[in-house]
């Protein structure tokens, strides 16, 4: 195990350093800099251009920025963010602890709505319950997840004004959040978070039903299977323990994918439903050419999914005895 | 007789000591004669704030701009566009022909934490505001023609203003807020501008903010909401007509929408007190709620021109093209360009029938610095054709596209930034009509910051034919800009030469004028200047402007408190906060 880690750390040097330079320059690329609108501001001379240019670096060749970033970086520091004026950990930190409550959220709702619906598909394979399923989830795939998101805007707006229930629309707490007891807090951001989570969670889970749904299948015919039920095993362990666990094997391979997912936020549903989370921040971050906030994140991000890779692998290994990390 | 009275009282507050400023009645149309009090004032941003620091930030609304409102030696009288004595105890005492300017500032202001606000907060602000290693967006109003202007304390109620020459704007730029010398002050004293700009980004807590103007704040929580709390030592000196301390409202909040649909269905909801409705689109749905009862509120179009304006700039240096170059140097073609111009067809196709023609550089709200004298080239096909003609462009070919002597093509291409739906349908009606005449537009939208960099270019050879683009900002002190006007400018963008040196007599005299009319303290004076130099400006027409937008007003139902209706305009928008309540 150790021996793998240390590996993977190694390879990893490489793979970020390839990745830096990628993701600085790409970004760089873009014509204009942050200053750009400034420029046409007709109360800012072209002397204070030029001082903010120097106070951002931005008047340095694009290769000293990059390798004045890189030696930040490694100290930690993932440089100051143009629009913040502050260090772009700090920017994005609370953005992502505000993702992460609902990513986790769409995750637990998502595998918890996949996976029961993947098995039955599978063990009532061309029932009625089956193809219904299979109808509404194919529905579901066909649509983007921010389109649906705003005909659910528009019915609970309908419901506001019919009920005059105070059903969140978008955001993370109600207004009178601070005046609420601990509980109640807790239960005010739970309410925010449910309707987001909910449609985001089914609508993709739609793909992971599928692919559960084949896989069980697939592994419900296989040789052994047969054998265990021959032996006379229950259904439920044949279902569960025998067929369940084989048929995931893809599925733990790809979950160290979720791991930047998770601090990369929820996209589009943040930002239809005002959410504060790190999918707003960022894409403002790029209307305004915030380069070290983009970088910066980029970078975390990867960091995340080399991390997230070898989680899978370990995970991969305590799932199917077959594969060894050593 | 009422209304003169308390203008009377508003002008002599010099006379008593720590007398507090009385808001003319005549600055709201409803009184709050109930003395309603509390509440909250519900508004909307579509980026959430990036700072809470007064010297980094860099945003049109702010969070330290909205805390600093109601904090500022001078203050403009919405009536008659008058600067008026606010924190200063009266008018400034003005010695060395017009370049010294010493001010008594008012006794017992204090700021939000209780300390008083002395001659040293002005001073200190001020340093840092001009220190280039802070990057303040205010760096460049404290210097005149690139010299700077100096300030100095007499004690700690007097301040001295020198100019390095004579400045119109002279009161608007000592009016910025006085940020506390016993945070900003101290830390720029032990840390120079980085300690200063490390102090209060968004991670700092709300109670170690303090605020010298009506607000200060209360909560901030990122991509959601962010609440101002009323400073309550501003109403000390802060009073409405009968008396009574301001602002009448406990809380000024923001919600961050993702985009302005979104703060659209918010005020549609009653979730937010007011929306600045954009297109005809806006105005319908708003008027649609208010009509079908869903929302009380109060919608008012067309209350003025927007204060910007939309245009299109002909590049004058282009040496790789000397054919083009003549082209767009000569007045003529400049003119037939206006005449081509269908400014009625753009307000009615493009902004839906709100907008307004504009003619001149001036926006024009600014009625008082729009002169009647100053030529305008009307949508006129027959008078373009004519000036064309004269250009030797009179025969046309097979396309139906003018041709010169030599058998080459009139035409140029055009290109706005890509994705402002407004501006692409404006280029696309130029082009339209350009094509009646036999002048071939070759329109195309193309990346915002491509085009600024264009536009921005120096040297004998720019790297455009014409753009199509907009601008917005300045005062109705001195409505020319100071890096659009003079020559040398980086938005002299028809002529910028890498020596930035004029072309044309017409420009050396622009340029004069504007500094002439920048030195010149007496209204009327700038006035007849302004005239002039806008005169000159029409007659050049190196910039075609075309029309702009209209300002419309909705608000909830339950604030009180706003503007009479002809004191709203894009310039002082529809309220004076101090004096909204809630209903």
């Amino acid at each position: 195990m150790i021996p793998f880690l240390l590996r993977r750390a190694l390879q990893a040097i490489p793979t970020l350093l390839l990745a830096s330079i990628l993701i600085f320059f790409v970004i760089s690329l873009a014509p204009g800099d942050f200053l750009t609108p400034a420029r046409l501001n007709p109360n800012i001379s072209t002397e204070q251009i030029a001082n903010l240019e120097r106070n951002f670096g931005l008047d340095r060749p694009l290769w000293q920025q990059y390798f004045l970033w890189v030696g930040n970086m490694l100290r930690g520091d993932f440089g100051l963010s143009f629009q913040y004026q502050q260090p772009v950990l700090g920017v994005i930190w609370p953005r992502i602890v505000n993702s992460l409550w609902l990513v986790l959220l769409i995750t637990v709702i998502f595998y918890a709505v996949s996976i029961p619906l993947g098995v039955y598909g599978a063990v009532r394979q061309n029932s009625l319950g089956d193809k219904s399923v299979n109808v509404v989830l194919y529905f579901l795939l066909g649509f983007p997840s921010f389109f649906i998101a705003l005909i659910v805007l528009y019915f609970i707006v309908q419901a506001r004004f019919a009920t005059g229930w105070d059903i969140p629309v978008g955001g993370m707490r109600s207004e009178d959040f601070a005046e609420l007891s601990p509980l109640g807090q807790a239960l005010d951001v739970a309410k925010h978070l449910v309707i987001p989570a909910l449609i985001l969670a089914i609508t993709d889970a739609a793909g992971l039903t599928r692919v559960i749904r084949g896989q069980m299948l697939e592994v419900m015919r296989s040789d052994y299977i047969r054998t265990a039920r021959a032996k006379g095993v229950s259904e439920r362990t044949a279902i569960w323990k025998h067929t369940f666990r084989n048929a995931i094997l893809p599925i733990v391979a790809g979950i160290g994918g979720t791991l930047p997912g998770l601090i990369a936020g929820a996209g589009f549903i943040e930002v239809v439903f005002a959410y504060p989370g790190i999918t707003p921040m960022l894409l403002n971050a790029i209307n305004t050419q915030d380069l070290y906030l983009i970088a910066g994140f980029t970078m975390i991000t990867t960091v995340l999914l080399i991390i997230g890779n070898a989680i899978s692998d370990i995970l991969l290994a305590v799932v199917d005895p077959r594969v060894s990390v050593a | 007789m009422k209304r003169a009275m308390f203008v009377a009282l508003a002008m002599t507050l010099g006379s008593a000591v720590a007398a507090p400023f009385v808001y003319p009645a005549a600055w709201t149309a409803e009184q709050n004669t109930a003395n309603k009090r509390g509440g909250e004032f519900r508004s909307y941003t579509i980026s959430d704030f990036k700072t809470i620091n007064p010297f980094t930030s860099a945003e049109a609304e702010s969070i330290p701009l909205r805390m600093g409102e109601g904090a500022g030696l001078f203050v403009q009288d919405p009536r008659n566009d008058e600067l008026i004595p606010y924190m200063a105890d009266g008018a400034p005492t003005i010695s060395n022909n017009g370049r010294r300017f010493v001010v008594k500032i008012r006794q017992g202001m204090k700021f939000s934490d209780g300390q008083a606000i002395t001659a040293d907060d002005w001073v200190s602000t001020f340093r840092i505001h001009t220190d280039d290693k802070v990057g303040s967006n205010f760096y460049d109003n404290f210097f005149l023609s690139k010299k700077p202007i100096t300030l100095k304390k007499i004690d700690n109620y007097t301040l001295q203003f020198d100019f390095p020459q004579q400045s119109a704007s002279a009161l608007v730029t000592m009016s910025y807020a006085p940020w506390p010398d016993h945070i900003f002050g101290k830390a720029y004293r032990e840390g120079g501008a980085e300690a200063v700009k490390k102090l209060w980004t968004l991670g700092t807590p709300a109670n170690q903010v303090v605020s010298p103007g009506m607000w200060t704040l209360e909560s901030y929580q990122a991509g959601e909401r962010t609440v101002l709390k009323k400073n309550p030592y501003w109403g000390e000196w802060n009073k409405d007509a009968r008396g009574n301390a301001l602002p009448y409202l406990d809380r000024f909040s923001y919600r961050v929408t993702p985009d302005l649909n979104a703060a659209l269905a918010a005020f549609l909801a009653g979730q937010i007190d007011t929306f600045g409705p954009r297109n005809a689109d806006d105005l319908a749905q708003i008027k649609r709620a208010i009509d079908a009862g869903n929302l009380k509120a109060t919608l008012m179009p067309n209350v003025s021109p927007q204060a910007s304006s939309q245009w299109i700039v002909f590049n004058w240096n282009k040496a790789s093209d000397p054919d083009k170059q003549r082209l767009f140097r000569d007045a003529r073609f400049r003119r037939a360009m206006s005449h081509i111009a269908n400014r009625q067809a753009m307000v009615q196709l493009a902004l839906g029938g709100l907008g307004t023609e504009t003619y001149y550089s001036v926006y024009p709200i600014f009625k008082s610095y729009i002169n009647d004298a100053a030529p305008k080239y009307r949508y006129d096909l027959a008078q373009a054709s004519r000036l064309l003609a004269q250009l030797g462009y009179t025969k046309k070919n097979a396309q139906g596209y003018l041709v010169n002597n030599a058998g080459k093509v009139l035409e140029f291409n055009l290109s706005t930034n890509a994705g402002n739906t407004v501006r692409e349908q404006l280029g696309r009606i130029f082009a339209d009509e350009a094509k009646k005449v036999g002048v071939k537009v070759n329109f195309t939208p193309i990346d915002f910051n491509n085009l600024v960099g264009q536009l921005t270019a120096k040297g004998d050879n720019r790297p455009f034919d014409a753009i199509l683009l907009g601008l917005s900002g300045g005062d109705n002190i001195w409505p020319f800009g100071s890096n659009v006007t003079p020559c040398g400018g980086n938005l002299h963008a028809y002529n910028n030469p890498t020596s930035g040196a004029c072309l044309t007599p017409q420009e050396s005299l622009m340029t004069k004028l504007y500094y002439q009319g920048d030195a010149t303290l007496n209204v009327a004076q700038r006035r007849t200047i302004g005239a002039q130099l806008l005169k000159t400006e029409a007659e050049l027409q190196p910039i075609v402007y075309l029309v702009g937008g209209n300002y419309h007003v909705a608000y909830n139902e339950r604030l009180g408190g706003e503007y009479p209706r002809e004191l709203m305009d894009a310039y002082y928008l529809s309220r004076n906060t101090a004096l909204t309540f809630i209903k």
